[in-house]
């Protein structure tokens, strides 16, 4: 912005340029602004000066900027001085030079204009409008006169413009106005016309009660009536009622004179007059007869005044209806004509028409409308004229069938020729569609006129019940098949004809229309489409019919199957590129599927589809897609999955603001994560052991602080002494001694023994066993699974997350929050070695407990997902943790989960850690792969036999190192010994017994105890001895004897001893071995004195450290 | 307001996009603003509501908004008709034809707020300038425009014969206000052309100052519009004479600019006891005579097919100049009218025609000055097309072409019907690299796409015989290359091409490899303009052209000796004819051809 006003414009090149930014408007124009008041006057006195020829462009500058140029504050002065000078310009001799007729009109015009636009009657005295007139009038008032006769007639048009800014202004010298009128007779007679016929048409609309003959009032000085500056311009206080006669004869005089006007004239006039013949009841046919050759002429104008006296006087004008359609239909084919008004004249035409369907004559109806026949487009009609031409055809034969529908009778258009086939011929104009590129102008004119046809006339608007009809009608079945055969005939169509469609669905009211077409298509194509390369052209309709609810998939699923077959077969080195392309497009179908339709109506054929890709096809990013929709597809409830597939368009029925941002159209992972939401993570989100612990409270929590990864090294310090020693001695290889073979050729350390058969076979009984042993310093070691549920509380998510009020709306299923993509990493102090994450695609939330007991799964779109399990189950992940262990040792392991939410954000943070008890470790001794199936009993109870002498502290076995599976590592047995008196009734330990060890028990002894557990059912397969004798063991028995013990001991002797020493139990029932094995390389025996009242359980194993946890154990197992 | 037929603004823009000239009407403004504010009042109770744009866009504005449509409707005029690239609220989305004519913008104004809507704005195109006009209508007609874009219907125009809803197409007809007197100033050049072969003394064509033909010139020849400015003054005056308020009163430029430099003098006594019309306001003095000129222009589309007729159609005119005192009436009977199968007639408004049968009584007509077409028509040929034959074009290789004319000209033509020469052209989408074969008469030329024939030169007239012409020939491409621009065909579609995939197995079901061609050459087709019948590229032709003298060949002529003239006064009639070929095509008879059915009328 100029912070100094521009200087003054002086010269008239100065002026131009301010013309220019005047008009150019925004900052240029308003640089000027400061000037406003005084621009006008600079402007006006340059309009004087002599020498400026800048005259009359400064002069229609202030005209059309005189809301600007004149101020409210000093508008009444530049009023006058623009008057002043218009009267100087006016008066002043014409000198050719300075002074011309130009600038005298230009004054004219423009001081009326600017009169007229800063309404100088109401802010300014009426003094200037009066004084302008006056002037004018003093112009007029010399008819025939030579020179001056065109200004004149600009003075005319000037009191007419003024008359019509404050109508009935002139009315009270009209008489001398018609007095003028009748002596002019120059070109400016015209002129002069239009302004009586302008005063009489205010008079009459105002009804003012006025003579027009009267010449009495003089012409000037004028007065300024009253009429105008009373407050009620009603024409008050003039009298009541116009004068007819007067009128009516100035309509006659005004009648005689319509050749003396220009085209343009006359519709100015014509405008003026037919409000005046319908307030002063003239007969219309008057004017017909005076008018109604107009329509001959081939200015548009004059067809135009005909047209509009038609609308006005139909009635006069019947009979007369041919000759207008016939003229229209001429303009239309009249070479020479604008093509503007060629094409006005249809639309002129159909508007004529449709109001003819309307108010006409029935009689006439289907005469008039059968020239509507007529219009075909010609050969060298341009395409827009065409267009048109095929607009009012398409009308045409919906009125026809309109009128059929009145009249019943079955009616045929022209000489013996169906609608269809009228319609048939108009469009072979521009049949080229069907081969020229579907982009062709050709081609969009055809199909807008289908359109134009279904949905009916553009310029009718058709009731719904004619559209029902048109859907009945032989229309629409030749239109439907006309499109198959299209679709099948000329491939390169699709893309229009799937526009075509779009364009009906995407309309509120032809939506079901579109759906029809589409469900035809269905219908119709599949049968008749031949399978090879070429199908793919049809894929954009196939995603359309895809698209749609309202077409069962299984057609078109059957189709993409076969073709997905088609292309299997034909694969080859050439055609990798096709089969990759074809077969994305394919799932691209499938996805467009599973984003609109319930899943379960697709399951099976979709399912079909995707197995069928999965397997065979060739391509390997194919099979992928297929397999990741088909994972989601059996994961993923319905809606969830539309929400997922979904790439970022509206979705029908699903609530979009809770799939707006889905998961493919979010910014790639989004690192912004919200750290007060997750950090109370676990509150909502739960990992759970399927089968709690028996241990309650662990003790290991000790060993949590310590540093993961590197505990090898970090031993000591803050573990208590066992845990150390412990580790020490794994790691020292002082048991467990694991060396390469290399080291071991070194160093020959296993010692020779003398040894007795029954020692030796003990150690070919270890040796065998630990040779099964897979030692994970090389091998994958054994794998222990601690399967959990994953699961969260849709209830706090969503409380936690923020009010997700958009779900609300939702219902059942559809409410509940998911999670997607969950990752959960584990970790554990404990030696437990990596722990391999685990990945859940998918997850529902918990719906609070009251809302799904009613709810249940009845809502879930994937019936087939959820049959068999519980409801609950259906907001579970099954998870198994699954690890292996270094040591046996309990622990705990920490969860760290990552997910995404719906909106695409990543939630991530610790869950509670998932305590691993003892009993996680328990397991079946492993066996050769050798043994016999039946001979596995005696197998195991070799086995317990061989440890339980090896465990004992007078083992011979002690210095014997057992290679391990691999041949690379060995183990040595360092046996320790420990007892627990259970005070439970042998009822109650049988019982917890076959619950929780029953895949343990290697042998049971003693008939009573047999008897009681074998009727258990529960323990099977293992070796059951009757003999008494068995139940002979002490805690106090030596090795040998222990070792020996099914062999040697009485039953008497134990009976003493046990009576003796323990003093439990009246009578002993039996003995119930168990033998456990502990990865990844020990084992735990146990061997279960029942007695009535208690239980004594002798206890071995080879790796110290877990008999306290084996203690802690038993009590949970038995004693709570 | 009834009765107003007014223009609140024009604009006329250039090549750049740039206002070159504008006008606007204050008190036409004054107008619109009250009708919005009573229309504001009446629709309160409307449930929809818009606020129309009640003030004019400055020329910045304008042009700003021009370049916008003219983005969003791909060009000046637009699609026209709705397109896949078309826009919601855009004019092609209405999918009428007329929005290539009747246009709308949006004028951004920041401190409005929104786009406002201007509407409608009559499109004329004339050389590099592109002329805007502003009608005043209802204020309800612009909402019901916005409302009907709203509901997605397609009604551009309405009901626009229905009564009171007559507004818009006044517009339209005035449209050409500008253009429009610039084409019939050709127009007129052209009878001066005809009748030149005798000296005419013209002094009120003379009369017409060199203003109006800079204009006429300017708007109407493109070449000479770059070293010329817009002859600002020469508008303005027009303007401020023809429609001093932006009310239409006479757009007839050759009277507005007669007044304007000669102007009048004492000696222009009017007429005793008759007025003077309007569109006359001088009054011819001096040797009277009286000119006709039957101008006729064939088009023919040729099949030599037997499923397709052959169509001649004639569309011919009667030029008039009358140099006659006073304001006489002149009338004659039309001979062969009745004879001849006229289609349609239409006059001058000068001309009286009688309410019943026109065909049989004579015409009245009151001539206006200077040169004026009194009288349009379309007919059928009377007699046989004077170039009849046909064109076989064949491909017998990728990139040559075998073809073959024969052709009978005249046939059944008689003296004084002479030809005065006939070319016939083939042109060509693939370049020519060479031609072969000589004609049986005439001179053959090729240029890059087009070969041309010359069987008759100028000055060399065929009269009174018929000859028979053949011209057998190859032609030879140059190597088929993909000429598609890839940016324009994928604004177009909107989508890339993904045809590839189908191309061996479609060239495989070729049937020959004539169709195979035709299938590549249709790839590169870009849509033509709604202007167009057909998109030409997409067919074999030859187009002839030729000029007949002597006669007109509808069979419409005057008698020179019925004229007569009222006040009766003796003046020589002179009369003269020719026949100008239009669209004169031969399709080629081997190839595809557009085609269409003709309804009796």
């Amino acid at each position: 912005m100029a912070e100094k006003p521009p200087p003054k414009p002086v010269s008239p090149r100065d002026w131009e340029s301010l013309t220019e930014d005047f008009r150019h408007g925004g900052a240029r124009r308003e640089k000027w602004s400061c000037l406003y008041p005084s621009l006008a006057e600079l402007a006006l006195s340059s309009i004087l000066k002599k020498e400026f020829p800048f005259k009359i462009p400064l002069v229609i500058f202030l005209d059309e900027f005189s809301h600007l140029l004149f101020p409210s504050n000093s508008i009444s002065s530049l009023l006058d001085r623009l008057i002043e000078d218009l009267r100087t310009t006016v008066q002043s001799p014409i000198d050719g030079a300075h002074v011309n007729y130009a600038l005298k009109e230009q004054m004219m015009v423009s001081t009326t204009s600017i009169l007229i636009s800063t309404n100088s009657v109401e802010t300014v005295e009426v003094r200037c409008t009066a004084a302008l007139v006056e002037l004018l009038l003093a112009v007029i008032n010399r008819p025939n006169h030579g020179p001056d006769r065109h200004a004149r007639a600009i003075a005319c048009e000037c009191l007419r413009e003024l008359e019509k800014a404050y109508p009935c202004l002139l009315s009270g010298i009209a008489g001398h106005l018609w007095s003028l009128c009748q002596s002019e007779r120059t070109h400016a007679s015209q002129s002069y016309i239009l302004l009586l016929t302008t005063v009489i048409y205010s008079i009459v609309s105002r009804k003012l009660s006025i003579s027009i003959l009267n010449a009495a009032v003089p012409l000037i000085p004028f007065n300024f009536p009253q009429w105008i500056l009373g407050p009620e311009k009603e024409g008050s206080g003039i009298g009541i009622g116009l004068n007819y006669k007067e009128l009516r004869r100035a309509m006659a005089f005004l009648l005689e004179w319509p050749r003396v006007l220009t085209p343009c004239g006359m519709m100015v006039f014509m405008r003026m007059i037919m409000p005046l013949a319908v307030a002063l009841d003239l007969q219309p046919s008057m004017l017909k007869v005076q008018f109604f050759g107009m329509i001959n002429s081939f200015h548009p104008v004059l067809c135009h005044v005909v047209l509009i006296m038609y609308s006005q006087f139909s009635e006069a004008f019947n009979e007369k209806e041919k000759e207008i359609v016939r003229r229209l239909l001429f303009v239309s084919l009249e070479m020479q004509q604008y093509l503007v008004f060629r094409l006005l004249s249809v639309h002129w035409l159909m508007g004529f028409l449709n109001r003819f369907m309307e108010h006409g004559v029935e009689m006439e109806k289907k005469s008039i409308i059968k020239m509507g026949f007529m219009f075909y487009p010609h050969l060298f009609d341009p395409l827009s004229l065409k267009a048109i031409k095929l607009d009012l055809l398409a009308f045409c034969s919906i009125c026809m069938d309109a009128l059929k529908a009145q009249s019943g009778s079955d009616m045929i258009v022209g000489e013996g020729k169906s609608v269809v086939k009228l319609f048939q011929d108009g469009l072979i104009s521009v049949s080229a569609f069907k081969w020229l590129p579907h982009w062709s102008t050709e081609t969009t004119v055809a199909f807008r006129t289908l359109h134009k046809l279904l949905i009916g006339s553009p310029h009718s608007e058709a009731d719904p019940s004619a559209t029902n009809k048109l859907m009945e009608s032989a229309f629409y079945s030749h239109l439907k098949g006309m499109l198959i055969d299209m679709i099948l005939e000329f491939q390169r169509l699709v893309p229009v004809i799937v526009a075509f469609v779009d364009r009906l669905l995407g309309c509120q009211k032809h939506h079901w229309l579109g759906e029809r077409l589409l469900q035809t298509m269905d219908e119709n194509l599949h049968p008749r489409v031949v399978i090879d390369y070429r199908i793919v052209s049809y894929f954009l309709i196939f995603d359309r019919i895809a698209e749609n609810q309202t077409i069962p998939p299984r057609k078109l699923l059957g189709l993409l199957t076969k073709f997905m077959a088609f292309l299997v077969e034909k694969h080859g080195p050439d055609t990798c590129g096709k089969s990759w392309s074809h077969g994305t497009k394919v799932l691209g179908i499938c996805r467009t599927m599973l984003t609109h339709h319930q899943s379960s109506r697709l399951f099976l054929g979709i399912s079909r589809l995707l197995a069928f890709t999965c397997l065979y096809f060739p391509d390997l990013e194919v099979r992928d897609h297929a397999r990741s929709y088909l994972r989601m597809l059996i994961c993923v409830p319905g809606l969830k999955l539309r929400g997922m597939l979904n790439l970022g368009e509206q979705l029908l029925g699903v609530s979009p603001s809770s799939h707006s941002e889905s998961f493919f159209s979010m910014q790639s992972p989004q690192q912004y994560q919200d750290p007060k939401k997750s950090r109370n993570i676990s509150l909502y989100i739960h990992l759970e052991r399927m089968i709690p612990l028996l241990v309650k409270q662990s003790w290991s929590l000790s060993l949590l602080p310590l540093g993961i990864g590197n505990k090898s090294k970090s031993f000591g310090g803050i573990r208590d002494s066992e845990a150390s020693i412990d580790e020490r001695e794994l790691d020292a290889s002082i048991p467990l001694r694991i060396t390469s073979g290399d080291e071991r050729v070194d160093k020959p350390w296993v010692p020779l023994y003398v040894m007795d058969s029954k020692v030796s076979e003990i150690l070919e009984v270890l040796r065998r066993h630990f040779s099964c042993i897979p030692d994970f310093r090389h091998m994958a070691g054994i794998r222990i699974k601690i399967p959990c549920n994953l699961r969260f509380d849709s209830e706090s998510f969503n409380h936690v997350r923020g009010g997700e009020s958009p779900k609300s709306r939702l219902h059942g299923v559809e409410a509940l929050p998911a999670l997607y993509a969950t990752v959960l990493k584990f970790s554990s102090p404990a030696p437990y070695g990596s722990i391999q994450s685990c990945h859940i695609p998918f997850l529902l939330g918990q719906p609070p407990m009251s809302d799904y007991i009613h709810d249940e799964t009845a809502s879930l779109d994937i019936d087939a997902t959820y049959v068999g399990s519980g409801e609950e189950e259906a907001y579970k992940a099954p998870v198994a943790i699954e690890f292996e262990p270094r040591e046996p040792t309990p622990g705990l392991v920490d969860v760290f989960i990552e997910t995404y939410v719906e909106d695409g954000q990543i939630i991530c943070g610790k869950l509670q850690s998932i305590k691993v008890g003892i009993e996680d470790l328990f397991l079946k001794a492993i066996t050769p792969p050798d043994i016999p199936e039946d001979a596995l009993p005696d197998y195991y109870l070799d086995v317990f036999n061989a440890l339980w002498d090896a465990c004992s502290s007078t083992s011979n076995t002690g210095r014997e190192a057992f290679i391990l599976k691999g041949g690379k590592g060995a183990a040595a047995i360092n046996g320790t010994r420990s007892v627990k008196l259970l005070d439970i009734p042998a009822d109650a330990l049988v019982h917890a017994t076959e619950h929780y060890l029953a895949p343990f028990i290697v042998s049971v002894t003693g008939e009573h105890l047999v008897d009681m557990v074998k009727y258990g059912g529960i323990v099977r397969d293992i070796v059951w001895k009757e003999e008494a004798f068995g139940l002979l063991l002490d805690a106090n028995t030596s090795a040998s004897e222990l070792n020996r013990m099914p062999l040697q001991l009485t039953f008497t002797e134990n009976e003493d001893e046990r009576g003796s020493e323990l003093a439990i139990g009246k009578r002993s029932m039996g003995c119930i071995d168990i033998l456990i094995f502990l990865p990844p390389m020990f084992h735990i025996l146990l061997q279960m004195q029942v007695s009535d009242v208690s239980t004594l359980v002798q206890i071995r194993t080879d790796h110290w450290p877990c008999l306290a946890y084996i203690d802690e154990y038993l009590e949970a197992l038995f004693l709570t | 307001m009834a009765g107003d037929c007014s223009i609140r603004a024009l604009w006329i823009l250039n090549n750049l996009d740039a206002v070159v000239f504008s006008r606007r009407f204050p008190a036409v403004e004054k107008r619109w603003r009250a009708a919005c504010q009573s229309e504001n009042e009446s629709s309160e109770n409307d449930s929809v509501k818009y606020t129309v744009f009640s003030s004019l866009p400055s020329d910045s504005e304008l042009a700003a908004a021009f370049s916008d449509r003219k983005t969003r409707e791909g060009s000046v005029r637009g699609f026209g008709i709705r397109v896949s690239q078309s826009k919601e609220g855009s004019d092609s989305w209405v999918d009428d034809p007329i929005t290539r004519h009747i246009a709308g913008f949006y004028i951004n104004r920041e401190e409005e707020g929104e786009d406002n809507l201007l509407w409608p704005l009559a499109l004329h195109i004339k050389g590099p300038y592109c002329i805007l006009i502003l009608p005043l209508v209802e204020p309800r007609h612009v909402k019901a425009y916005t409302r009907v874009w709203a509901f997605m219907v397609a009604h551009a125009i309405g009901d626009i014969i229905t009564g009171d809803v007559a507004d818009p197409e006044v517009i339209v007809s005035q449209s050409p206000s500008v253009g429009g007197l610039l084409d019939s100033l050709t127009g007129s050049i052209g009878i001066t052309g005809i009748s030149r072969a005798k000296p005419v003394a013209a002094p009120v064509a003379s009369s017409v100052p060199s203003g109006a033909a800079a204009i006429g010139a300017l708007a109407s020849d493109i070449p000479k519009s770059g070293s010329r400015l817009l002859d600002k003054d020469a508008l303005r005056s027009f303007i401020s004479s023809s429609m001093p308020f932006g009310t239409p009163l006479d757009l007839s430029y050759s009277n507005i600019f007669s007044i304007k430099a000669n102007g009048f003098s004492s000696l222009d006594i009017p007429p005793q006891d008759l007025k003077q019309p309007a569109w006359k306001p001088y009054l011819y003095k001096g040797k009277q005579r009286l000119l006709f000129t039957i101008h006729e222009t064939l088009h023919a589309a040729m099949y030599d097919r037997d499923e397709i007729a052959d169509s001649l159609s004639v569309s011919g005119q009667i030029n008039c100049r009358a140099e006659l005192e006073g304001l006489p009436d002149v009338s004659f009977p039309l001979t062969g009218v009745g004879t001849s199968k006229i289609e349609t007639l239409s006059f001058h408004p000068c001309a009286q025609v009688p309410e019943r049968n026109v065909y049989k009584q004579a015409l009245v007509f009151s001539p206006p000055l200077g040169n004026f077409v009194l009288m349009r028509y379309q007919a059928t040929c009377s007699l046989g097309p004077p170039v009849k034959g046909f064109y076989q074009l064949s491909m017998v290789s990728e990139d040559e072409g075998a073809f073959l004319f024969k052709l009978r000209l005249m046939e059944g033509y008689k003296s004084p019907l002479t030809m005065e020469f006939c070319n016939l052209t083939m042109p060509f989408p693939r370049r020519i690299l060479s031609l072969d074969g000589t004609p049986s008469i005439g001179t053959v030329s090729n240029a890059e796409h087009s070969v041309e024939w010359k069987i008759i030169t100028s000055g060399r007239g065929l009269s009174g015989k018929s000859i028979e012409a053949t011209f057998p020939g190859t032609v030879r491409f140059a190597p088929w290359q993909s000429q598609r621009s890839t940016s324009f065909r994928s604004v177009l579609e909107g989508t890339t091409d993904d045809d590839s995939d189908n191309e061996p197995e479609n060239a495989n079901n070729m049937v020959n490899i004539e169709e195979f061609l035709v299938e590549k050459m249709n790839k590169d087709l870009p849509p033509v303009d709604l202007e167009e019948p057909f998109n030409w590229l997409a067919y074999n032709y030859a187009k002839a052209s030729f000029k007949i003298v002597g006669a007109s060949i509808s069979g419409v002529s005057i008698d020179p000796k019925s004229v007569s003239i009222y006040p009766t006064i003796k003046v020589p009639v002179e009369l003269s004819s020719q026949v100008t070929s239009g669209d004169y095509i031969l399709w080629n008879t081997l190839g595809k051809c557009p085609s269409a059915v003709n309804a009796e009328v």
